[in-house]
């Protein structure tokens, strides 16, 4: 066991865990952060993505002591007005909505990376993430949307 | 019990693998988790190398590009200076999982893993790439051309971590290319893969091949195409690399079908290179 300490979504967090627990069960069990979702467990999904100082990763493969001190976005401490959740809602991106949190976490990053992406370059980056509904071509408009309306404010 | 061993020294490190019974140099973790999770990796003592500063180190100059064993997948494919040094190598670690896990990921579990259809080791057989790794016993150099020996089996002893891989610089007159097929999704291990490179010297004009997921281990080959218009070069290849396979069958194709998936990989990589095609 060892304690670990992890700033999520502007919270302190202290967890007491053992040396295999994973990242995402830490955040949902202990920080109750669960916009993060389990999907596939082998990083394939994207359901579990988590901005780590505004990297993503896939917590369902990140071993939670590894992540002591670190700063944590989820999709939970995201602000009401941000640019992604208000354009995948006006594109109606979301069926189901399980696996958007992971989905919004990487359009975050993509457009912290590149603020004028095309639509390749979405794909390209979301690449990673699957949506069983098939809301593909919704979820790629409101990523392009998102970026416009980050641009105009 | 999981053991999370976390060592800050490489030397602490070399003295934890040379201690324990049956230690897990622990990298990204990336591949790691999901052996563990699927039941092929019990290892119970796990050396996570992440807190060793000079693993992540990158240095990139007229000679190639020195990456620490620890640099993520994802900036070998990303950072400006690896891309003119290597365009062929940067190129194909782009290609590995998905962007995400490629932040994790890191260049040396990447061939630590010895995985067949790993696409990084494509590149760096045919850019002659070397790995250097650390043990108590000191450091040694392995040609990446050596390092693969066996189904998922490597040239690394069981005390030994994977410090650095060392890229030479691609001629910058040399054409690349990689091709990856793939049968259930384009993320999911292709089905084959190729990685061609194109060099000149001395009037002397040489293909270099690297083979993924042909055979129990990443393939090599090299031929001689001087004076060949692409036709025959290419016909060439394909002839030289045939032999060379020995596709597993899985769930991703059988035999004969990667085979052919092979044979459709290495044209396409030869025909651009010799085309001077090099795509994104």
């Amino acid at each position: 066991m060892s304690r670990i300490s992890l700033v999520v979504d502007g919270n302190r967090y202290v967890a007491e865990i053992t040396d295999s627990a994973l990242l995402l069960d830490v955040l949902r069990e202990q920080a109750g952060a669960t916009g993060v979702r389990e999907g596939c467990g082998v990083g394939a999904c994207g359901a579990c993505t988590v901005l780590v100082d505004g990297v993503s990763v896939s917590s369902c493969l990140a071993l939670a002591e590894r992540y002591d001190g670190a700063r944590i976005t989820t999709a939970s401490g995201l602000p009401a007005d941000d640019e992604v959740v208000e354009s995948f809602v006006e594109c109606g991106a979301t069926q189901c909505g399980y696996c958007i949190p992971g989905f919004v976490m990487m359009a975050h990053e993509l457009l912290t990376e590149n603020p004028e992406p095309d639509k390749e370059d979405v794909v390209r980056h979301l690449d990673g993430n699957i949506c069983r509904c098939g809301t593909y071509a919704e979820i790629r408009r409101a990523v392009l949307a998102a970026a416009e309306k980050r641009r105009a404010r | 019990m999981t053991m999370l061993h976390r060592p800050e020294s490489l030397d602490e490190a070399c003295m934890l693998l040379a201690e324990l019974d049956d230690a897990q140099v622990y990298g990204g973790g990336t591949a790691i988790e999901i052996l563990r999770r699927q039941g092929i990796l019990f290892t119970e003592d796990l050396v996570d190398v992440s807190r060793i500063p000079e693993l992540r180190a990158v240095e990139t100059g007229p000679d190639g590009v020195r990456a620490g064993a620890m640099v993520p997948v994802r900036r070998m494919e990303t950072d400006p200076a690896i891309r003119r040094a290597v365009p062929l190598a940067a190129r194909t670690y782009g290609h590995v999982a998905n962007p995400r896990v490629r932040n994790t990921a890191t260049v040396g579990g990447n061939v630590a893993h010895g995985d067949y259809r790993l696409d990084p080791p494509t590149a760096l057989l045919v850019l002659d790439a070397t790995i250097e790794a650390r043990s108590v016993r000191g450091p040694r150099s392995l040609a990446v051309r050596e390092f693969f020996t066996g189904f998922q089996e490597t040239a690394l002893e069981h005390d030994e971590v994977i410090t650095a891989i060392t890229v030479p610089a691609q001629p910058t007159d040399a054409v690349g290319r990689f091709v990856k097929m793939s049968s259930l999704s384009a993320n999911d291990w292709p089905s084959a893969s190729a990685a061609a490179l194109l060099t000149t010297e001395d009037g002397r004009r040489t293909l270099h091949l690297g083979l993924g997921a042909l055979a129990p281990v990443p393939v090599h080959l090299s031929l001689d195409v001087s004076g060949m218009p692409t036709e025959r070069a290419v016909s060439e290849a394909m002839a030289a690399a045939e032999p060379l396979m020995d596709p597993i069958p899985d769930v991703r194709g059988s035999s004969d079908y990667k085979r052919r998936l092979g044979l459709v990989a290495v044209r396409e990589a030869a025909t651009d290179v010799c085309e001077e095609r090099t795509h994104a």
